[in-house]
């Protein structure tokens, strides 16, 4: 009997030892490791396809695009050179460097670009971010279906280094676009040799300065320095990016220093308010309620209205305690065409009243509607509080659903929830990039509205050079968008609150939360 | 009667008055919400403190009562009814019949609970009554396992026989004959179910697949409770507590119950 345990044993030693070399990590200087979680696992790592705020975050350490931004969030050249533009303000040349390579040594041509853009626009692709490139002549068409030639949409390579975009109208934010994620160049040989799976690690090729070493879904991602990039091998060894959902785990960690930074969770911001790790930065970044305008009862803009000016939206930063900025309008506050007194304000009489003209009087008959978020503990402090807030003031009884990220989105695109939560942070710090976001061309807008005026007055807004003509356009845009028509009610802007260790240098925060990490070092 | 029985029979009727007047007892409403409080730790307006929305938690606990105890009153009702005729039937039936039961309740059993409660769940939804059928459906299983091995075995009794030779008929000895013999057994059941039923529903909210919000019950406040818990300890201690008194007074309720009727039992 001893014998048999004892053979037994033997034969569970290996598994034993196999399980506690997984734990050590796979041969990365640790003291360079620059680790941080994100709260769920990246959707996908395809640039040309990814939307969310998790997979950009990553992609823009491991990709760089025709322009970067640099601490004041100007754009700055990265792989080209620098921009000229045409007298009429409509053709951009990019000169690119013609020593910068891919991972696998290859180097990166303006024929990348024009791969990567005109998939970005193929309809077969899909891309919600597609029309970030509608102000390119034939980009919208092509995208629409309503021409087949991608040869006829303004974007060229002339020769290798040399890329050549022509506009259908100036637009004084181009630089800033070529920033984004979705603009990165992309190789087509790599796209079309692995299909589906050429974002895995062992596939993909990328030109930043990290590499994708390893990504161990639900778990971790792994980035190593890429010692080619043509800026310097970054000082770090290697980011780590856990999948961590609970904020407080996160938390936890960081405190036992399994975590270098970490983003706060709101019960725990005021304990940390005097802490010397703690800082606290504005953030480009609306939190809104959406309504599918298509399905009743919302497709009543009375009922929108109502349930728009049933809140009080000072509760907000009573209960996230994060410095919140309660909002009614949609432009956020430190970005050009910030008018805080656009909006409904709360007016629980009004919103009663309206809900009257349309059909139910103090909420009787209301169809049962389910107001669906992401399952995240501020959602769901959110949504607790509009659902007391909506019973309170209007008498009707919304029922609560949360999902997983990557379920929640899906169910966006295929069946819009008659009320949902979503967020947008800046993609570039210009006020098109938010009232875009609601015309109805933009992918990402999940309202089903569709508002001709609106989608004029923004398009005349990016246009317009005179900053005081241009922020009249916004004025009157957001007034539709959030007083007239409300496919969407905007609660407040976020803060970002976070904690960093000290031996963590070079370390920014900025107002669009972009973390470039190149330029971090780990001092102990 | 031991101390122990009395202390848990006790505990169990506070409950459940608790439960029924719960409108009269809680000082607020569950989901009453006020700016002002909110996170506060226990004080004379609050006694037992506030949550992340200033709700009080005193009340949410009281109104929680019911929601727990009704579940785990409920689904073990349920389950014990599904389980007893389930397993009375494979258990005197025998052959086949006997042999085709069992092996789907053994096709459940190998499933977890937790994995068909969530498609159950996702099918009904995460209301009260989806909440209560899914635990009511798959926790006969264990029920009707324990009773066709108990009708196994008294079906054999000479009494039985007897019954059978003086030419009762299958329902008479069923009910008659067979029920009443297995009456301490499924009492003794029943109490431990209840515990088990109220533990499974704070899992399952724990987890986050429990009542939706804004209703409460003590596995939702344990679980909004645990983020908050090195911060705010009092939204986690509370209802861990009650879910704790609780499971114990039914578990010493049963343990006296079993005492009554198997004098006999070993264990």
């Amino acid at each position: 009997m001893i014998k048999r345990h004892f053979v037994l044993l033997l034969l569970l030693l290996p598994l034993i030892w196999l399980s506690s070399c997984d734990l050590q990590g796979n041969h990365i200087n640790d003291l360079q490791t620059f680790r941080m979680a994100v709260s769920s696992e990246p959707p996908t790592l395809d640039w040309n396809l990814a939307t969310d705020s998790i997979s950009i975050r990553i992609i823009e350490n491991l990709m760089e695009g025709l322009t970067q931004f640099d601490q004041d969030l100007n754009p700055v050249p990265a792989v080209a050179k620098g921009w000229k533009v045409s007298e009429d303000g409509k053709t951009y040349i990019f000169p690119l460097h013609n020593s910068i390579s891919w991972s696998d040594g290859k180097r990166v041509t303006a024929h990348d670009f024009e791969y990567s853009w005109k998939r970005l626009l193929n309809p077969a692709t899909a891309a919600e971010y597609a029309y970030f490139l509608y102000d390119i002549e034939n980009a919208y068409e092509y995208n629409s279906g309503q021409i087949k030639d991608p040869s006829l949409i303004g974007i060229k390579a002339i020769d290798d280094t040399t890329f050549e975009v022509r506009l259908r109208k100036p637009v004084v934010y181009f630089p800033s676009i070529t920033t984004f994620t979705a603009t990165f160049p992309l190789r087509r040989d790599i796209v079309e040799k692995y299909g589906d799976h050429w974002t895995d690690p062992a596939n993909i090729v990328t030109n930043g300065p990290f590499l994708l070493k390893e990504w161990r879904h639900e778990y971790s991602l792994t980035l190593t320095a890429n010692k080619d990039y043509y800026g310097g091998r970054p000082k770090l060894d290697a980011i780590r990016f856990y999948v961590i959902g609970e904020s407080t785990t996160a938390l936890t960690l960081y405190e036992t220093g399994g975590l270098d930074m970490v983003s706060l969770p709101p019960l725990a911001i005021p304990h940390y308010k005097k802490h010397s790790e703690y800082s606290h930065h504005p953030f480009l970044r609306g939190y809104y309620y959406g309504f599918n305008v298509e399905k009743p009862p919302f497709n009543d803009k009375r009922v929108r209205q109502s349930f728009s000016m049933a809140i009080d939206r000072t509760a907000f930063p009573e209960i996230l305690k994060g410095g919140e900025l309660p909002a009614t309008s949609w432009i956020p506050q430190g970005m050009m065409g910030y008018n805080p007194s656009i909006g409904l304000s709360f007016d629980p009489a009004g919103a009663r009243a309206l809900l009257r003209e349309a059909g139910y009087p103090d909420g009787s008959g209301f169809p049962e509607v389910t107001a669906v978020f992401s399952t995240n503990p501020e959602n769901l402090l959110i949504a607790q509080n509009l659902q007391a807030q909506w019973k309170k003031n209007l008498g009707i009884e919304v029922k609560l659903d949360n999902q997983e990220w990557k379920v929640f989105l899906k169910t966006l695109q295929t069946n819009t929830p008659p009320i949902f939560r979503l967020g947008w942070g800046a993609d570039y710090p210009d006020p098109d990039n938010f009232m875009n976001l609601f015309t109805s061309t933009s992918g990402n807008n999940r309202t089903h509205w569709k508002n001709r005026e609106y989608d004029r007055l923004v398009e005349a807004a990016a246009m317009e050079q005179d900053l005081e003509k241009r922020k009249r356009l916004y004025d009157q845009a957001q007034k539709i968008l959030t007083e007239e028509n409300v496919p969407i009610m905007p609660l407040f802007t976020n803060a970002q609150n976070l904690l960093v260790k000290p031996y963590v240098k070079g370390f920014r925060p900025n107002a669009m939360d972009i973390t470039y990490l190149k330029d971090v070092w780990i001092e102990r | 009667m031991k101390l122990s029985v009395l202390i848990g029979v006790f505990v169990i009727l506070l409950a459940c008055i608790v439960a029924l007047f719960a409108p009269w007892i809680a000082p607020y409403t569950y989901d009453q919400q006020d700016m002002s409080v909110i996170l506060q730790p226990p004080d004379k307006d609050h006694l037992l403190g506030t949550d992340s929305l200033g709700r009080d938690l005193l009340s949410r606990m009281i109104y929680g009562t019911r929601v727990s105890l009704s579940i785990g009153l409920f689904t073990s009702l349920v389950a014990m009814a599904i389980g007893t005729v389930y397993g009375g039937v494979a258990g005197y039936k025998g052959g086949w019949a006997d042999h085709l039961m069992m092996r789907l309740v053994d096709v459940l059993f190998a499933i977890p609970d937790l994995l068909l409660i969530i498609l159950i769940t996702v099918v009904i939804g995460r209301e009260f009554w989806g909440i209560f059928l899914a635990l009511s459906l798959v926790s006969w299983v264990s029920v009707a396992r324990l009773v066709r091995g108990e009708v196994l075995r008294l079906k054999e009794m000479p009494y039985i026989e007897a019954a059978r030779g003086i030419g009762a008929g299958s329902w008479r000895i069923l009910l008659r004959h067979l029920l009443p013999g297995l009456r301490g057994l499924l009492i003794v059941t029943f109490t431990f179910r209840i515990p088990a039923a109220i533990l499974s529903e704070s899992t399952l909210s724990f987890v986050g697949l429990g009542l939706a919000p804004p209703f409460s019950s003590w596995g939702v406040l344990a679980n909004d409770g645990w983020t908050a818990m090195r911060f705010f300890p009092h939204l986690m201690v509370f209802p861990g507590i009650a879910i704790f008194v609780i499971v114990l007074a039914c578990n010493l309720v049963g343990d006296g119950l079993r005492d009554l009727w198997e004098p006999k039992s070993p264990v």
